[in-house]
């Protein structure tokens, strides 16, 4: 099994703000760190072979897949969950509360990486055009919504009047 | 989908890399982003022995002014290069490039130097980079060496990088003023290019290649010969090909790739033109 | 754009929240992380399995060695078919019903391997990582030989049989009948016209994919099983059968799923093994699917070609149609699975077409294996709708004309289709009007004659179809519901079934709060745990508005009723002279003279003395509803606009319009997420998603790299038009539509695209969805006529 010559390396990474240390296997994913060790399963695993999206976090400040991430590389990283967007009592974010609002979710399997890339994107460009918002959606997968709520609710969350169609005005 | 094990070690010098990639030998590979690396390894077709992760080596994230050109640290991730106002300003065509690879998660975490290294035909920025004529900086155990990027693709997915070698830069020429584009035909935004051309035009110089139009990215030079000679932007675009060894999969026939080479050849040039 | 508002519905509970966008409860803890998947689910002493699987279509096993796996660290057990198959008593599904043993079935390949995919051995492991690692050190001997793939190869005269020991490889068939009057009708028609039409296979593929957690308790002899499900009573039958275990000593938990789209409906073999081992080991088992299983090896749909005959007078009316289908449904297809009785049933949809002759063929191939996928019977539609253009352009007529010439109008109603299906309550019509209407059809001719002329290349399509929702035959024909109020006044109702993502917390909370005059927030809805609910079959078919918010709704008027009649001795009023709204019963016309649900439930359960004589005591009702049809028909029209790239081929969607009437809405949001849901699901099936396989039986779309969902940046968005006509077959007038989106669609894109192509201009362009090869997505679906 995996081994160094200087021992198996440990990470330290903070999650949500708290200070976590482990010894994972060096092939153990990030995701399954977050998941297993952590026991964070809101960060969800979709296709594992980074497509779907559904493991986003943030890394660092940025949004990226957890499962194309090994947990050792994660060495010294802040990392926010989906746990980590809302608050203890259960009060939603902006975003949380858009989706919501929206009808954008269904199943609720992808929402936890549609959450944290609407999130990003909304940070990087608080009052995004229609093509914006699809590009910055385009590296998580839905398979209920047809997009068609979450697209509304970024338009919500970005503070844009949207017509019961998902037209902003 | 979990990978085979490995080794693991982070290194925290370029040269500690090297050491660590010559100790280990064939089977050790470099770990930058992970993003070409790890679905590889997750459908167990690479099964390195040990990862020698880079991801560290911050002092190769950066983009520099360096006089005739851009120079590019090798860990510098696709959203860095799509958002660098010094390469908007002097290498449009490489910022514009990396804001079309993949989608947002990937170009957070993915590196040019990753995907260069990785050789991959259908990739993006091999391609914008060939034509550009940019310079690649090689580390190895014996220092450094530069190679232009029209003569590191070597085969599929295999480059002229020997494997205790490691990419640290990519010096791009600065290219201010001049006519640019990049044509990507896919199903969906996010995908790899089915056919893609990156173009440029100034002063009566151009350059073009091509993107998953054979086992390397192709450097269109029948293109940019016809247009040195006079001929129209249609009937350089009739030689988009070839260079080309386009292979026939599940989203394009042969004829169908070589078809849209021509097409977007054509619209690359008209737009670089206009 | 709604049409028709319902009426409000008298004496059966005001509509406070019944047709209101009411925000999902269900939200809450799904957008925050805290929703409970299956793979989520861990128990102490868990083990891991993983499945060694055929990376060849079809062979002979010659030997299989474990050994070395079975010798790696971590390893608890390596399994294969030679442990489990002789395990399995019968292997029907109640969808089946007995006699449905008779399909092919085994858990685990043992003699033979009969698609890609094939599972050979289960590991079981201390993590998923090791039982992955010891997949990779069994070595499995195979001899291949050449497999069966394709219909055609499926019926070839010499082709071997993909399940020994049968005579040839049809896996059911409904023979061509002999029709003296039909030939009569083609013989004289003005016009035939025939045309073949393919459908590539495509997928389910649900973000979560299958995942269970089987819990075997030898000192209880007890079995408990998380699964990602959409019915758990149904696996709580079927794992009792199959392994002898009687069903009261097993409990099936199905707790959030993440979609199902018809792929969980039934248990698949695999998830048996994982029963098996853990119940040979007596330790708990998690198997979670991982994405290129599922691709692979999770049960594949569509894949069907039918050709059909429409016999066309000099009007334009059509006199009759002949269809011949043929499905491809792989090796081991799920129950229920080939769809070719109810494409037959079907076919004349939403236009009057007198007779119809139908024959097709199921066919068994060496692929994996057919479920039912949202709308299984939807080539009729697929089919039909692609015909209505491609007749019209040989015609030279417009599409839509041909349609208004043939559709069954409102004033046709109630009208009986050629195969004897009754329409009663539906506006077909009214919905091809809404929705050529919302997308202003005869300005689009006029825009895309002026886009031409520049060179541009736009089209529209259209695709009107009749749904049959909330079937109800069989183990289907049921649900039940046990709503009682609590001795605080709050409301639980527990539901046979449960959702799968189409919010039923909401919708039936909704339902139930109106009928009992509560306010919403007091009702709480209990699902998918068979040691607290009663049987259901699960969610499918478009069911769960109609019958199970039927069973909602009449056990909830049971418990109304007696709420009110103890109102009634209490206030010294008559029953039919109190109101009951937001909590509280009043007597009409003296608002002061009442009284509050909490304290009917307190004498209800608190102070039996103040019950009227003789009743008895508790709010509560148990309640098993059947609706009085066996179909519940709603129907939609959906219109397609599309820009192809003359050059290179590329689509692009630029509007879609859905004309929905799917009688009273429940929750609108949840009516239009469910018709976008399926839309794009179609989008995606006609324009980026196939499951294709080379001739040696490599499937070639097994990771999200090759099979291309839709994202964000692929689809439209989707306008919505609403009619609402009333069901007669249900107390709520509602209609299911939960498959719609996924059977209108297809058709909408394809005609859309062929609408577009340079060659429709002169009126003799076809249309037909092919196979796709390597070529323009456009041309692809575009093709010219002879």
């Amino acid at each position: 099994m995996a081994d160094t010559t200087v021992g198996i390396p440990t990470v330290s990474v903070t999650v949500n703000g708290v200070l976590r240390r482990g010894t994972p296997e060096p092939r153990k994913t990030l995701a399954d760190f977050l998941r297993d060790d952590c026991e964070l399963t809101g960060t969800h695993l979709g296709c594992e072979h980074g497509v779907c999206g559904a493991c986003t976090i943030f890394m660092d400040g940025e949004a990226v897949r957890s499962c194309l991430v090994f947990a050792v590389q994660a060495e010294g990283a802040d990392i926010t969950t989906i746990e980590g967007l809302s608050a203890p009592d259960g009060t939603l974010s902006v975003v949380q509360k858009a989706m919501n609002e929206a009808h954008g979710l269904q199943c609720g399997f992808c929402t936890p990486g549609f959450v944290v890339s609407i999130t990003a994107l909304l940070r990087d460009n608080p009052d995004p055009s229609d093509e914006e918002i699809r590009q910055g959606l385009s590296g998580n997968l839905c398979r209920c919504t047809g997009y068609q709520g979450i697209i509304k609710a970024v338009k919500i969350a970005a503070g844009q009047s949207v017509d019961a169609n998902g037209k902003a005005h | 989908m979990i990978p085979a094990a490995f080794d693991y070690k982070r290194a925290s010098s370029a040269a500690e890399a090297i050491s660590l990639i010559g100790e280990y030998g064939e089977d050790a590979k470099f770990l930058a982003g992970g993003h070409s690396l790890l679905p590889l390894m997750k459908l167990r077709l690479a099964q390195p022995t040990v990862l020698v992760d880079i991801g560290k080596l911050t002092d190769l994230s950066y983009i520099r002014d360096a006089g005739d050109h851009i120079a590019v640290g090798a860990l510098t991730r696709h959203r860095d290069v799509e958002t660098s106002d010094l390469l908007k300003q002097h290498a449009p065509l490489l910022a514009h490039t990396a804001g079309e690879v993949g989608d947002p998660q990937v170009r957070h975490r993915g590196t040019i130097g990753g995907s260069i290294a990785h050789a991959d035909p259908a990739s993006d920025l091999p391609a914008t980079t060939l034509a550009l004529g940019a310079t690649y900086v090689l580390q190895g155990p014996n220092g450094t060496r530069e190679i232009a990027a029209a003569d590191f693709y070597q085969g599929f997915l295999t480059s002229a990088m020997a494997a205790d070698e490691l990419l640290t830069e990519i010096k791009v020429p600065k290219m201010d003023g001049a006519g640019w584009s990049f044509q990507k035909f896919n199903r969906r935004a996010q995908d790899w290019a089915i056919v893609g051309v990156a173009a440029w035009r100034r002063n009566g110089d151009s350059g073009v290649a091509l993107v998953n139009m054979g086992n390397t990215p192709i450097l269109a030079t029948s293109v940019t010969t016809a247009l040195s000679g006079g001929a129209s932007i249609a009937e350089a675009a009739e030689q988009a090909v070839a260079e080309a060894e386009p292979q026939a999969d599940l989203n394009a026939s042969i004829e169908y790739r070589t078809h849209l080479a021509k097409v977007l050849v054509r619209r690359a040039l008209e737009a670089a033109s206009s | 754009m709604t049409d028709t508002l319902a009426a409000p519905t008298a004496n059966t509970g005001g509509a406070r929240f019944v047709g209101q966008r009411v925000q999902r409860r269900e939200d809450l803890r799904l957008v925050t992380g805290h929703g409970r998947y299956t793979d989520d689910v861990v128990v102490p002493g868990m083990l891991h399995a993983a499945f060694l699987r055929s990376d060849i279509a079809r062979g002979v096993i010659n030997s299989i060695d474990v050994s070395a796996a079975r010798q790696l660290d971590g390893v608890v057990a390596v399994f294969t078919g030679a442990d489990f198959n002789a395990e399995i008593r019968e292997h029907w599904v109640d969808f089946e019903g007995p006699g449905g043993d008779a399909s092919p079935f085994r858990v685990l390949a043992d003699t033979d391997v009969r698609f890609a995919g094939d599972p050979i051995a289960v590991v079981i492991a201390t993590s998923r990582y090791i039982a992955e690692d010891a997949c990779e050190l069994i070595e499995v001997d195979i001899e291949p030989s050449t497999p069966v793939i394709g219909a055609d190869a499926a019926l070839a005269a010499d082709a071997p049989v993909v399940h020994a020991g049968r005579a040839d490889n049809i896996a059911g068939a409904i023979p061509a009948a002999a029709d003296p009057v039909l030939d009569e009708i083609f013989a004289n028609a003005a016009h035939v016209i025939t045309e073949t039409i393919d459908q590539n296979r495509y997928l389910c593929v649900p973000m979560e994919t299958r995942g269970i957690v089987s819990q075997w308790d030898p000192f209880n002899q007890e079995l408990t099983v998380h699964i990602s499900t959409q019915g758990p009573h149904g696996v709580r039958a079927y794992i009792g059968r199959a392994l002898g275990i009687p069903e009261n000593r097993i409990r099936v938990i199905m707790k959030d799923v993440g979609g199902g789209f018809g792929q969980k409906m039934f248990m698949i073999p695999d998830e048996v093994a994982v029963v098996l081992a853990g119940k040979r080991l007596g330790r708990p088992v998690k198997w979670i699917e991982d994405r290129r299983e599922n691709l692979m090896s999770g049960l594949h749909a569509r894949d069907d070609r039918m050709t059909v005959s429409f016999a066309v007078d000099d009007t334009f009316h059509i006199l009759g149609v002949k269809c011949d289908l043929i499905e491809d449904v792989g090796s081991f297809n799920a129950a229920g699975s080939s769809s070719i009785g109810f494409v037959g049933l079907l076919f004349p949809g939403p236009y009057k077409i007198p007779r119809v002759g139908f024959s097709a063929k199921a066919v068994f191939t060496n692929t994996c294996g057919r479920c039912s996928y949202r709308g299984p019977w939807m080539m009729e539609t697929a089919a039909r709708e692609q015909m209505m253009d491609i007749a019209a352009r040989r015609l030279g007529i417009d599409p839509l004309e041909f349609r208004r010439i043939n559709v069954i109008t409102s004033a046709e109603l109630p009208y009986t289709t050629a195969a004897g299906l009754v329409y009663d309550a539906v506006s077909i019509d009214g919905s091809l009007e809404q929705a050529v209407s919302m997308v202003g059809y005869e300005a689009f001719r006029a825009e895309q004659a002026a886009a031409r002329a520049q060179g541009r290349f736009i089209g529209l399509g259209l695709g009107l179809y009749v749904e049959p929702s909330g079937i109800a035959m069989g183990n289907m024909s049921s649900e039940a519901a046990i709503v009682s109020i609590s001795v605080n006044g709050d409301v639980t109702a527990v539901m046979s079934s449960g959702s799968h993502g189409q919010s039923l917390e909401t919708t039936v909370a909704q339902v139930v709060a109106d009928r009992l005059g509560v306010d919403f927030e007091r009702v709480t809805v209990v699902q998918g745990d068979t040691a607290a609910t009663p049987f259901g079959p699960g969610t499918g078919g478009s069911r769960s508005a109609v019958i199970l918010n039927g069973a909602a709704s009449q056990a909830s008027g049971d418990v109304r009723t007696k709420m009110l009649e103890i109102a009634a001795h209490v206030l010294e009023a008559a029953t039919d002279d109190l109101e009951l709204e937001a909590g509280n019963i009043s007597v009409r016309g003296t608002p002061s003279k009442g009284i509050s649900v909490t304290e009917v439930a307190r004498i209800a359960y608190l102070r039996p003395q103040e019950l009227p004589p003789g009743m008895s005591l508790g709010l509560e009702s148990h309640a098993r509803y059947t609706p009085n049809a066996p179909f519940t028909f709603s129907n939609s029209c959906h219109a397609c606009v599309v820009e192809v790239d003359a050059v290179t081929g590329g689509v692009k969607v630029l509007r879609f319009i859905v004309s929905e009437d799917c009688g009273v809405m429940i929750n609108p949001d949840v009516v239009e997420g469910q018709i976008a849901g399926g839309v794009v699901q179609g989008i995606g099936g006609v324009l980026y998603e196939e499951m294709a396989y080379d001739m040696s039986g490599n499937p070639m779309n097994t990771t999200f790299v090759d099979y291309l969902l839709p994202t964000a940046t692929e689809v439209p968005i989707i306008e919505y038009g609403h009619i609402e006509t009333r069901s007669s077959t249900n107390p709520g007038g509602f209609k299911g539509m939960g498959e719609g989106g996924a059977i209108g669609s297809p058709p909408a894109v394809i005609n859309a695209v062929a609408d577009a192509s340079p060659t429709s201009s002169t009126g003799r362009s076809s249309s037909r969805c092919r196979r796709r090869t390597s070529a323009p997505p456009s041309t692809l679906l575009a093709d010219p006529a002879e």
